[in-house]
């Protein structure tokens, strides 16, 4: 009789159980479910808005949200394994601004030239999408922008009457004058970002670029890392802003720290990415609210400005077997509503122009105008499939140069051309 | 009889067998297989092309792996030496007898017990330049003196290697705590009865006793530090100017970051010998010292 009981329940329970995953299948069977693989963004919340706004849109599509690390180096690492992997469980993923030409011609991101074709992409501004272009083909659609700006001082300036720099040397001049004026012993000109990471190679390709330099010739393949040009910026850094116009303590910096510095009035001018304007003029965090200013990096003489173009965009997996959810969220990510609301809300720049002509916007974030010409001039970091190891030979070059006072700039160049013709020739072994 | 009982042991040590197989052969002869191809994670087009030992002969080439190594060797010497001696004095001092030492045992031990990564993030707060407790100690609220430790490459170094001696004396200081406890009480009074000092004591009866201790804290010590990963990831992220760049971050930037499979593979197999040829040492030198304590 017991036993009989027993063996009612479990069967009863089995019944339960087969009945829920039945259902569960069907529900599986209208609603399709694509995994957007990204970091933790610093407002989490807005996204999770628009992802509830895509759901109510689209009831037959779920995106679920995988959250890799938050440094773009470490973030790259485990992308490239699921994908090397042909892992189908990646449909879309958040990518760096450096990474398109190697995803493209690894085969991993979809070309998306026929969905998102030649109109739809002069919407956008020119720098991202040309990231995004590789051998004719498009392979990530960018969702927002990011290039190094000059945060400055402005009641300092002000009150000494001077002029944003236009030139390194101005700056540093600018700066020995405030110094001299204010009397503060903790008070210094300059911080940037000079720590071993990708962060170091687009502050010092800013110093590069804008004394005429360059590192690789995107025409003719040619490496110029052994250019006067280029060692002379390496040697300005060295000599000029670490451990004088900036404290030595940047040699170990990420965005954060150098931020902080400015933020608690150390240093007179900053170099950092748009984000860090919502950042200075939040009066929780920041006591400069409303005494930054902002405007393009400075250049050496007779040259111009040039700042390094950051961002990022959505890719699709070749391996998804769901790519038309796929793009259907990716069209929706990047539409004119959305990407205004990430303005609004997140604080980040739109990779569509016209969001920036929009009158709310331009209301309520009237630096963005200000922000625009930089965006439509920032340059990218050398477009290479072999990105990746180009970048960690630039990191030694540029650390290396930077710190030991002794160095020979010349010989650490040569050394590492070397290193980055080797890669690029690794590269070039694919073409036909 | 006889031999069917073996063939019984040997089937039951067969599970064990497999999982050694699966879990340590198999990945080691993985990444041996490896070391002796061109592969590139960001370059699947050139597929896996057998090129014998080119991935050793550049590495034996590459200053910059020479330069980890070198690095990677210092880190190691001066880590262990230093946790083996600060070992030695905290097993002496929780091994006497007094109030509280339960509670001081405890305490000793807190540190191996912290996560490194958690660790090495607090090292990196102490150390940093303009709010960090170190450089407040030393030059107070004089804040033009500060010491950027973590932006020269020899400071940088010396600040991990602080944290690791920080983080793992306590580790030795349990081995070697062991190994004073299988002392005799009577040993020492007999010797003091004798007129023996306390220096004499510790010369000629605590040292010689715990020598197989020691041995066995510098083997894992020494095994341990040549595997330094973590705090370095954590702390400079190998810079600056590659100034604590060790082998293994080395390897783990060529491996995940550029995707040289090949070539990471390479680095990761010389670490691996270089382990094994010590442990062998090692084992060899403790296995002799062992036998000797017992005679």
């Amino acid at each position: 009789m017991r036993i009989c009981r027993k063996l009612c329940s479990v069967i009863l329970t089995l019944a339960a159980a087969l009945i829920l995953f039945m259902a569960l299948q069907s529900e599986a069977a209208v609603t399709e479910v694509i995994t957007f693989l990204t970091w933790k963004p610093n407002q989490p919340e807005v996204w999770e808005e628009l992802i509830d706004d895509f759901h109510s849109r689209n009831p037959d599509i779920r995106v679920k949200i995988q959250v890799g690390p938050h440094s773009s180096t470490e973030y790259h690492a485990i992308v490239t394994q699921r994908l090397k992997n042909r892992d189908t469980s990646v449909d879309v993923f958040f990518m760096d601004v450096v990474w398109p030409a190697e995803f493209a011609s690894a085969g991993w991101a979809l070309d998306l030239s026929s969905f998102f074709d030649i109109h739809e992409r002069v919407v956008f501004l020119k720098g991202p999408i040309d990231a995004n272009t590789y051998k004719g083909g498009i392979y990530g659609v960018p969702c927002y922008v990011a290039s190094g700006l000059l945060f400055y001082r402005r009641d300092l300036l002000e009150k000494y009457c001077l002029k944003p720099p236009e030139t390194w040397d101005e700056m540093l001049a600018q700066g020995r004058k405030v110094l001299a004026g204010e009397n503060d012993p903790g008070l210094r000109i300059y911080s940037g970002q000079f720590k071993q990471y990708e962060g170091l190679v687009c502050n010092m390709l800013e110093f590069v670029w804008s004394n005429g330099g360059e590192i690789l010739n995107s025409a003719s393949g040619h490496v110029n890392l052994t250019d006067n040009k280029v060692v002379d910026a390496v040697a300005f850094v060295r000599d000029r802003i670490i451990g004088s116009a900036a404290p030595l303590g940047v040699i170990n910096y990420e965005e954060p720290e150098s931020l902080d510095i400015f933020l608690q009035g150390k240093v007179i001018f900053h170099r950092n990415w748009p984000y860090a304007w919502a950042v200075s003029n939040n009066p929780q965090r920041s006591a400069l609210s409303g005494k930054v200013g902002v405007g393009p990096l400075p250049a050496f003489k007779g040259n111009r400005t040039a700042s390094t173009l950051g961002g990022w965009q959505f890719g699709i997996s070749r391996w998804s077997n769901k790519k038309e959810s796929a793009i259907t969220f990716v069209r929706f990510m990047t539409s004119y509503d959305s990407q205004k609301k990430l303005a609004l809300e997140a604080g980040l720049a739109p990779a569509r122009q016209d969001v920036y002509r929009d009158d709310e916007v331009r209301q309520k974030m009237p630096h963005l105008a200000d922000f625009l010409p930089a965006f439509q001039n920032a340059r990218p970091r050398p477009v290479s499939p072999v990105y990746p190891m180009i970048s960690q030979e630039l990191q030694r070059f540029f650390s290396r140069g930077i710190v030991d006072p002794e160095a020979d700039i010349h010989e650490l160049a040569i050394r590492s051309a070397g290193s980055i013709k080797r890669f690029l020739r690794l590269g070039e072994a694919l073409e036909p | 009889m006889r031999l069917k009982a073996q063939s019984f042991f040997l089937i039951l040590l067969l599970p064990a067998l497999g999982i050694l197989l699966l879990f340590i052969a198999l990945p080691i002869s993985q990444s041996i297989w490896l070391s002796l191809h061109r592969v590139i994670i960001g370059l699947p087009g050139l597929g896996e092309l057998f090129i014998g030992l080119s991935n050793y002969r550049e590495l034996f080439q590459d200053p910059v792996a020479r330069h980890s190594f070198w690095v990677t060797l210092f880190f190691v010497t001066v880590t262990t030496f230093f946790e083996l001696l600060i070992g030695l004095f905290l097993a002496l001092l929780i091994n006497l007898r007094f109030p509280g030492r339960g509670a001081l045992r405890a305490c000793v031990l807190i540190p191996w017990a912290i996560p490194t990564v958690v660790a090495a993030q607090m090292w990196r707060f102490l150390f940093n330049d303009s709010y960090g407790l170190i450089n407040y100690m030393l030059f107070g609220g004089n804040s033009t003196s500060y010491i950027p430790w973590l932006a020269l490459p020899n400071t940088a170094l010396a600040a991990i290697i602080t944290a690791d001696i920080w983080k793992t004396s306590s580790f030795a200081a349990l081995l070697i705590l062991a190994g004073l406890q299988i002392i005799p009480e009577e040993l020492n009074q007999a010797a003091a009865v004798d007129g023996a000092g306390t220096w004499r004591r510790f010369k000629h009866i605590t040292l010689p006793l715990i020598r197989p201790a020691l041995l066995v804290a510098l083997l894992f010590r020494t095994i341990d530090a040549f595997r330094v990963f973590d705090l370095a990831f954590v702390m400079t992220q190998g810079g600056p100017a590659d100034g604590t760049n060790v082998l293994q971050l080395y390897g783990y930037r060529k491996l995940f970051v550029e995707g040289l499979m090949g070539y990471g593979s390479a680095i990761s197999v010389v670490i691996f010998i270089i382990i094994l040829f010590l442990a062998v040492l090692y084992v060899h030198l403790a296995g002799r010292r062992l036998m000797e304590a017992r005679i």
